[in-house]
């Protein structure tokens, strides 16, 4: 509603003053926002798509528009075809793995226990580590611990770096992030089967249901929303790995790990294929929208129901 | 009864496996930090003969630690103040003016910025942000502010929604204008989802590797922790000892902090989530 026009049978006498200075005031609260966002946000995001259309290697001099050169050139480019296969692997990998999991603790943790707090506590303490710490520190575990448990078990394949080995890098890395990240989706599992409403389940209860049929015909509808919100978080989350790939691979061994963010980031600041990184994040760019914006649909449409 | 029994021991064996799975990582990292090369190459997993805190010593004097720890708390404190007063300026302005052109146009805009994600503008921002000259600190804080805006303007907006007009109006008949009905009324009232902002945020940037890579990683003086720890791997890569310290020091901050406010951090990540 507009300030000055609500408030103006009220306020006669300062009127058409408190009219023009409010809507003035509103509009200087806006400014520094606004100023922030087209100079810090839209115009690099429109820097990034001219840049793209360039082969500019990112400090020379002068550099040659080239159309859509990249983008037809990137749709060929077997480093880029397989980052992108990584990255959905991995995100498919962990978001599945992730939420399974937290699922599982929230309804442990929402049961009747004394030390519930305590467990809740433990549990959600990685979420507040940074991923290149952990990331770093599960690199070494892999590296140095394990590989020493294994020789003293005269496990083979527990005595190599699995990170070390194309095949297997991926799970070393989709690991980490599961350790790390389940602390996040579960207490938001936490919430959801908190809002259960305890009439629902004392009925159901009388009505005989066995805690299987109970958990799929009370619990499940109230933790849809909730399924959605971790989706987003989780698919957004690992489709921009980076921070982990940096920590413990690097990318390697022979190409093998690198994810898409990884591989602009290389392009971009490492191998003087700026104009060409730039194009590539078009790409993932259109990609994470359109994914995001599906699920976003789903989210409203499922949350339109659910009421 | 004794079902009920059953499913409390199988619950706690449950939790209490998974927990260890949990602590192990950090069991590992600092009691690896507190043994000598000669302990550790005995074993990985004993408990350290002796408090030694050596390692902790020589990561803080090789190391500028106490200027990393400064960064990190300057970025993150003067970022955090800009977006505590700037989010909530604009969503308020937003929120009572969604019937007009411009401020639905401004809240759509800035929240379509959801969509983009940080890999889309990481190469043009080193380049915009270095054309400035403001590969530093400086710039730092403005690109978190910025990138800040969508989640924050969204869940505020959401909020006051929720916070009647009735009060605008009564401030106003009172005879304060928009900017004091906003500091001294609004504001107050914002203050819940203030807390959510900022706990979402702070942990963010004091966590956040990528941007600080693109825009501080020329200048040592610059880092952050998570710079200072990724710079220091490279450094100590032989001495698991010490990359064991250096890992548990650069937490340590965050992990006191845990300790006394994880009852709200925990619930504002939630709130987060959920609006």
């Amino acid at each position: 509603m507009d300030y000055a026009n609500k408030t103006g049978g009220s306020a006669q006498k300062k009127k058409s003053f408190a009219g023009n200075k409010a809507a003035l005031i509103f509009f200087l609260l806006t400014v520094p926002t606004l100023l922030l966002y087209i100079v810090f946000f839209l115009l690099p995001l429109g820097m990034g798509a001219y840049y793209s259309m360039t082969d500019w290697d990112g400090f020379s001099l002068s550099y040659r528009f080239v159309g859509f050169k990249n983008y037809i050139d990137i749709l060929q480019d077997n480093r880029f075809l397989h980052s992108v296969r990584f990255t959905f692997l991995y995100a498919t990998i962990v978001v599945v793995l992730k939420l399974f999991i937290a699922l599982v603790l929230a309804i442990f943790l929402s049961g009747k226990l004394k030390l519930r707090g305590f467990f809740r506590s433990v549990y959600f303490f990685p979420a507040v580590l940074s991923m290149i710490t952990v990331g770093l520190i599960f690199n070494q575990i892999f590296y140095s611990v394990f590989p020493s448990i294994g020789q003293a078990l005269g496990i083979d394949w527990l005595s190599r770096n699995i990170l070390g080995n194309k095949s297997t890098a991926i799970y070393g890395i989709a690991l980490t992030n599961i350790w790390h990240g389940i602390a996040t989706p579960m207490v938001i599992f936490i919430a959801g089967l908190a809002s259960v409403p305890k009439d629902l389940k004392e009925a159901s209860l009388i009505d005989g249901a066995t805690p299987l049929q109970r958990f799929f015909s009370v619990t499940i509808p109230f933790l849809i929303p909730m399924l959605t919100v971790n989706l987003v978080m989780a698919i957004k989350g690992t489709l921009t790995v980076f921070d982990y790939i940096v920590a413990m691979t690097d990318g390697g061994p022979a190409f093998a790990t690198e994810s898409m963010g990884f591989l602009i980031y290389k392009h971009g600041m490492a191998e003087m294929k700026f104009g060409y990184g730039t194009a590539e994040a078009i790409y993932v760019f259109v990609m994470i929208a359109i994914i995001s914006f599906i699920q976003i649909k789903i989210l409203n449409r499922k949350e339109a129901g659910q009421l | 009864m004794r079902s009920n029994k059953l499913v409390q021991i199988g619950s706690y064996t449950f939790l209490f496996i998974g927990m260890l799975f949990v602590l192990a990582p950090l069991y590992l990292t600092l009691t690896i930090a507190m043994k000598t090369p000669q302990e550790t190459a005995e074993s990985f997993f004993a408990l350290p003969t002796r408090l030694y805190f050596g390692n902790f010593i020589e990561v803080i004097n090789k190391a500028n630690f106490y200027t990393f720890v400064t960064n990190s708390v300057y970025v993150t404190a003067i970022s955090i103040l800009l977006m505590l007063l700037l989010i909530p300026m604009v969503s308020y302005a937003i929120s009572r003016n969604l019937n007009k052109r411009y401020y639905k146009l401004l809240y759509l805009l800035v929240l379509s910025g959801i969509f983009v994600p940080f890999q889309a503008i990481m190469l043009p921002i080193y380049r915009h942000m270095s054309n400035l000259k403001m590969l530093n600190q400086t710039g730092l804080i403005i690109m978190y502010v910025t990138l800040s805006f969508a989640q924050g303007i969204f869940l505020c907006v959401g909020f006051l929604k929720n916070v009647p007009l009735e009060l605008d109006e009564a401030s106003n008949i009172d005879g304060s204008g928009v900017w004091r009905t906003f500091i001294s009324i609004i504001y107050p009232l914002m203050m819940p989802i203030i807390a959510t902002v900022l706990i979402l945020n702070s942990l963010w940037i004091w966590n956040d590797f990528q941007l600080p890579l693109i825009i501080l990683n020329r200048h040592p003086d610059f880092w952050t922790l998570p710079l200072f720890i990724y710079n220091f791997k490279s450094e100590y890569a032989s001495n698991y000892n010490l990359a064991f310290a250096g890992f548990f020091i650069s937490m340590l901050p965050i992990i006191i902090l845990y300790g006394f406010t994880q009852k709200h951090i925990i619930g504002g990540l939630t709130e987060g989530a959920i609006k």
